[in-house]
């Protein structure tokens, strides 16, 4: 009896605690969202208001046309594919060498990968922004292409713990249909990657349309992407920037990346315990 | 560090014997191997290594980006770092908010990994709403954070009225590390997933092979659970200093959210080491004295991975390698 009341107790305080959490949680985007629904007046009210006195949908419309959002959409979009699927593609590639294919050396190879999993991007941005404003890549898309095209260590990983998971036998089923080792790749391999090339590619997108520092750094404001947009567009010469503006972009630019977030929970879960990549 | 924790367990696996009837296949491997790999060597040697060699070269200059009439200035890059009042108050900052981020974010993302562990309803749902900031564009999370800290409209405002206190200017001196301290935390997630494999690896006859022995679940979870998972929160302990030495974004958009610049500056409370970096670089144009901040950090980094490396021998419990990071998916 007594522990039967414990285990009652203890769930109850499980519950208590986990329903907390997720309200503190989801509080900043609840404010978020009332942000973008108050007028511009409102954010100086003293005490302040918790909710908007007069819901004001037309923030969104606002947002829209203040700066070419739509145009700045296109622009992420444009460089969040082209990452990602380049990014995919040639993480899977050496992912699948690192798991499946002996050579001298690849030990070394390795280990300079995990390696580089410790030298962060912002380091080496500096040097490389110099690089590419010298060789005229400044202002174009192509810094994006040489990113993707030459992987990510973080996916590379991924890949190998997924490859050196599968069977043997797939190989002896190869060679007995008489495919080289590109074809094997092509179509044994990479067909039944399906779920880690889905992680990949969701992982880079969402990471690609959050960065700010390589855009700005490399493209101009007309070129630029979204996030640059929300981070330094919407302010007016007079009054700084234009709070209700950024907040209503702010939530029109996160919600693609949520909603893939809800549908496509599994894979960044997995892909997040794999790598370790944030 | 880190490769031993998460190579090993997979090491066994992988396909080292060559197929019996693969003597065609066998020639070509080398060379194959070389060809797939091909892109990320390449890409490593061009845009990291060479980029690192780049900056090592500048790091003995006084190039500013413009000026035509620049030179060699030996090391005197590397001895004004060490004499700049900035490098080291910066630094300091920096280390103070290493020593408390990276442990609260472990230990929260390990109690909410063990709450989520637990065998309740909606689960699922509260593993979703605990994880969904981490996919939040930085840009939109700082700015939330700046509103909700907002001196004027800002959540904490209406909180403190409650209590008949004014409002207080958050975001200006050394207050603004306990905003940028809440910010981080918000995107726990990522450490909570991690922490949640590493539980789901325990293997579950340990737990009950100690109740047996009569241990409670408290002394199950740290003299059973904790050590097995060690491998785990260590590699999260590694990859947290690293990560969060180079802090620079989250406190540039914190700062400046809403007219976000490289060259801005974020002020006084949140002037972290890599702050420095960048404002030396594009506020100031000193990139020959940038890229000697940077290298000083490179050399630190791998100094202390180094170390950690050695360090994981001792410290770190291993078997059968860390539960849930070998998990294929």
């Amino acid at each position: 009896m007594m522990t039967r009341m414990a285990g009652r107790l203890r769930r109850a305080g499980i519950y208590a605690v986990l329903v907390v959490c997720a309200g503190l949680f989801l509080l900043p985007l609840f404010w978020l969202l009332t942000i973008a629904l108050k007028g511009p007046g409102e954010l100086q009210a003293f005490p302040p208001h918790v909710l908007p006195e007069v819901l004001r949908w037309d923030n969104f419309t606002k947002a829209l046309t203040y700066v070419d959002f739509l145009g700045y959409a296109r622009n992420s979009v444009i460089i969040a594919v082209l990452y990602s699927g380049l990014v995919t593609l040639s993480s899977a590639m050496v992912g699948f060498a690192l798991a499946r294919l002996p050579a001298p050396g690849k030990r070394a190879v390795f280990a300079v990968l995990i390696g580089s999993l410790m030298i962060p991007h912002i380091i080496t941005l500096i040097p490389t922004y110099l690089l590419f404003s010298k060789v005229g890549l400044l202002n174009t898309y192509w810094p994006w292409v040489l990113w993707g095209l030459s992987g990510s260590s973080f996916l590379a990983f991924l890949f190998r713990q997924f490859f050196a998971g599968l069977p043997t036998e797939l190989e002896d089923a190869a060679i007995m249909d008489g495919c080289g080792y590109f074809r094997a790749f092509w179509q044994i391999f990479l067909p039944l990657a399906k779920p880690a090339l889905a992680t990949s590619f969701v992982l880079s997108f969402v990471w690609i349309w959050g960065d700010w520092v390589m855009p700005v750094l490399l493209l101009d404001d007309d070129r630029s992407t979204l996030a640059v947009a929300v981070g330094s567009l919407y302010t007016s010469p007079n009054s700084g920037p234009l709070f209700h503006l950024i907040a209503a972009a702010a939530v029109m630019y996160s919600l693609p990346v949520l909603v893939l977030f809800l549908f496509l929970q599994r894979l960044f879960i997995r892909g997040i315990a794999t790598t370790g990549m944030r | 560090m880190t490769v031993p924790t998460r190579a090993r367990p997979r090491a066994r696996t992988v396909a080292t014997a060559p197929p019996a009837r693969g003597r065609r296949w066998r020639r070509h491997r080398p060379r194959t191997f070389y060809l797939f790999a091909s892109p990320w060597l390449l890409g490593f040697v061009l845009l990291t290594l060479f980029p690192l060699g780049y900056a090592l070269a500048l790091s003995f200059t006084n190039y500013d980006g413009f000026s035509p009439r620049w030179g060699f200035v030996g090391l005197r890059n590397y001895e004004t770092a060490f004499t700049d009042p900035d490098t080291w108050s910066s630094l300091l900052r920096t280390l103070v908010f290493v020593v408390v981020v990276v442990p609260a974010t472990i230990a929260v993302g390990l109690f909410l990994a063990a709450l989520v562990n637990q065998r309740v309803r909606l689960r699922g749902v509260f593993r979703a709403i605990f994880f969904l900031p981490v996919v939040v564009p930085p840009v939109a999370s700082a700015f939330v954070f700046r509103m909700l800290f907002d001196r004027d409209s800002g959540a904490a405002t209406w909180l403190l009225a409650f209590f008949d206190q004014g409002p207080v200017e958050w975001l200006v001196d050394e207050k603004a590390l306990v905003v940028l301290l809440l910010m981080i935390m918000w995107r726990v997630g990522s450490s909570m997933v991690i922490s949640l494999a590493g539980l789901q690896g325990v293997p579950r006859e340990l737990g009950e092979a100690a109740a047996i022995d009569g241990a409670g679940p408290w002394k199950t979870f740290t003299r059973v659970t904790l050590p097995v998972m060690s491998p785990v929160l260590f590699f999260q302990l590694v990859i947290g200093v690293i990560e969060t030495f180079q802090i620079y974004l989250p406190a540039l958009l914190l700062a400046s959210a809403g007219q976000a610049s490289l060259n801005a500056s974020p002020g006084e409370g949140l002037y972290f080491y890599m702050v420095h970096v960048y404002s030396e670089a594009f506020a100031n144009g000193n990139l020959g004295y940038a890229s000697a901040l940077l290298w000083l950090l490179t050399a630190v980094t791998v100094g202390y991975t180094a170390v950690m490396f050695r360090a994981t021998r001792k410290l770190v419990y291993y078997e059968s390698g860390p539960g849930g990071r070998e998990e294929a998916p």
